[in-house]
């Protein structure tokens, strides 16, 4: 058990060793981003969400009183923007340097509905795949993650429908949840474990705190309306395949990509080619990309998913079927970021709730 | 330490020839081990990568036959004998061959898909095949590929091409493949390879339906766009596949909801 001095502890150890990633504002938006000084966080700021809604609100008390940032750990693990190596050209002759990506990130404070998209980038990129990702396999190697139990809610949370939250189970090096006046941390990890003894500010455990943690997240997670029910979705979906909503959505679907972009576990990209201007030197760069794009699945010159629909059903197919067959998980984790978002307002919630139980 | 999957390698190009107007085929020096049915990703400086099939494979050498539609293959088609080529590969997976075994094996070739029929027609003239047939159509007598070969192929298969219009020294038919294949006798049992542009497959499974051939009895190498090549990229996908990976080559059945359906 710590206060907010001993967490203020913490993040200092943390920044000995690593680069923290951890929530700040920036341009009135919540975001993931390098903090260096803990008066930086946005600690007692809260979050709020609806369909093509955003604001950021001082909280009236308590430190971890928002949700999760606009962007996700994606936008590290998975950068928008990474070099996979550069090219030289010399007599006709080529040779290859190959990036490597050594950044050494904490994540202080990832929320339950991240850490589960990281488990599933995981499997994407490192366990599901038979050639591993060497770049996501450096940097996720090299996480530490400080998980945080959440408190509040926004009204585009659905991470119990999605079954990911809003309790943190495993997967984190450090896991705080705040408490009435104080925060409890427990340990995931050895590393996680060695962390703590270095830590100065801490105080014994009592039952009492592990009682008002329970409290807190029963009373948090009977509070989130469940949407729809998991079991058997997939080929729920599968059979609307050919269903006349597809097109309802295009009515008011910009094909804007926005959705993708925020999304923790949209993993699509391009590679492109990055030139010198003395023709001698070659990047490849790898890029984010989305199947809303209008080039995104071209043969021949020619998109196959002409319509938007066609690309919305991609979209939604992939998140919560075909990603069952491919990675034996759904590719959403419930953190309502593509509701938020959309410019549109297309809640996905009620879009997967009228399809597949309409 | 895993193996970087984006590394390329380079191989002397050992030979070209030249198959018609702005199409060549390459071969490559490489110990390389690969399988019928396979891609490499070919490399050009400055402007990208593009999946193309492995169209043979011999004695040190890999096959490959590039047709300039774009900037990738518009440079490798510039290369010439001892240039080096950057590749990565082999990736995708292989034609089911075993399966025809003791029975007919047809295989359909439409255009540039031959590049993807040739090694595992060249391979199955060696194998306990009952008997093989291939049908091979093309645009026109100019965009012919491999012509040098056929007096040979016809020698070990039943080999049929067709054209789609006429020309001074094109003594076979002309029209489109499903001319061909709808005279076609073939028994029930039979095993079929197809390779061609997407309304082709369609084309050419509906007749073969029509036959008594089921789906579960054909296997079509598809096309899509491809990025990473390892299933990550997701620009490949259809439904719940990645082409670049779980294909190219998909038994019928298991791809047909997919495939015949529109903007999947």
């Amino acid at each position: 058990m710590i206060g907010l001095e001993g967490l203020r502890e913490l993040f200092y150890l943390l920044s000995e060793s690593y680069k923290v990633i951890a929530p700040t504002l920036r341009d009135g938006l919540l975001v993931y981003d390098h903090v260096k000084d803990f008066e930086s966080l946005a600690l007692g700021y809260k979050n709020v969400e609806g369909p093509a809604l955003y604001a950021v609100e001082k909280a009236s008390n308590g430190y971890f009183t928002y949700t999760h940032p606009a962007n996700s750990p994606k936008a590290f693990l998975h950068p928008p923007e990474l070099r996979l190596m550069k090219v030289r050209r010399s007599d006709g002759a080529l040779s290859f340097e190959m990036e490597r990506v050594e950044k050494k990130y904490c994540f202080f404070d990832v929320r339950a509905c991240d850490l589960s998209a990281i488990k599933i980038l995981d499997r994407v990129f490192l366990e599901k795949n038979s050639h591993p990702d060497p770049y996501y396999k450096s940097l996720r190697e090299r996480a530490f993650i400080v998980a945080v139990n959440c408190t509040y809610r926004t009204s585009t949370c659905f991470c119990n429908t999605m079954g990911t939250g809003p309790e943190v189970k495993g997967g984190f090096d450090l896991l705080i949840t705040e408490l009435e006046d104080s925060f409890l941390l427990e340990v995931g990890s050895e590393r996680g474990e060695k962390m703590v003894s270095l830590l100065e500010k801490k105080e014994r455990t009592e039952e009492r705190h592990f009682e008002e943690k329970e409290r807190k997240l029963k009373y948090l997670k009977d509070s989130i309306e469940e949407f729809f029910d998991r079991e058997g979705l997939a080929q729920r979906l599968y059979g609307k395949m050919d269903s006349s909503h597809w097109e309802h959505i295009e009515k008011r679907c910009l094909a804007c990509t926005s959705c993708t972009q925020v999304c923790p576990t949209c993993f699509c990209f391009d590679i492109v080619e990055r030139n010198s201007l003395e023709s001698d030197c070659s990047e490849r760069i790898r890029l984010w990309d989305s199947c809303f794009s209008p080039s995104f699945a071209t043969v021949h010159r020619f998109n196959l998913r002409q319509s938007i629909h066609s690309r919305y059903r991609q979209w939604l197919m992939h998140k919560f079927a075909y990603w069952v067959d491919q990675f034996d998980s759904f590719g959403c984790v419930g953190c309502g970021r593509c509701i938020t978002w959309c410019p549109a307002g297309i809640d996905i919630r009620q879009e997967v709730r009228r399809l597949a139980y309409g | 330490m895993v193996e970087n999957p984006y590394r390329l390698k380079a191989s002397r190009i050992i030979r070209v020839i030249k198959e018609c107007e702005g199409v060549y085929t390459f071969y490559i020096a490489t110990e390389e081990e690969a399988q019928f049915g396979q891609y490499n990703m070919l490399y050009a400086f400055g402007r990208g990568e593009a999946p193309i099939t492995i169209a043979s494979k011999g004695e040190g050498y890999l096959v490959h036959t590039v047709r300039a539609v774009g900037d990738v293959t518009r440079y490798i088609d510039s290369l010439r004998e001892g240039d080096l080529l950057y590749w990565r590969g082999p990736y995708g997976n292989r034609w089911s061959l075993e399966e025809a075994y003791g029975k007919t094996l047809l295989i359909l070739s439409g255009g540039l898909g031959l590049a993807a029929t040739r090694w595992v027609f060249e391979e199955a003239m060696k194998r306990p095949i009952k008997r093989l047939i291939h049908l091979y159509g093309s645009k026109d007598y100019d965009s012919l590929l491999y012509k040098y070969l056929y007096e040979e192929w016809s020698s070990k298969a039943d080999l049929r091409a067709i054209i789609g219009t006429s020309h001074p020294q094109w003594k076979g038919k002309t029209g489109i493949i499903t001319d061909l294949l709808r005279k076609l006798d073939i028994e029930k049992d039979s095993l079929v390879f197809i390779c061609g542009p997407d309304p082709m497959v369609k084309a050419c499974v509906s007749l073969l339906k029509e036959k008594g051939i089921e789906e579960n009895r054909i296997y079509a190498s598809l096309e899509r766009h491809m990025k990473c090549s390892v299933g990550t990229c997701g620009h490949c996908m259809i439904g719940p596949y990645f082409v670049c990976k779980d294909g190219p080559i998909f038994r019928y059945d298991l791809i047909k909801e997919y495939f015949e359906r529109k903007e999947v």
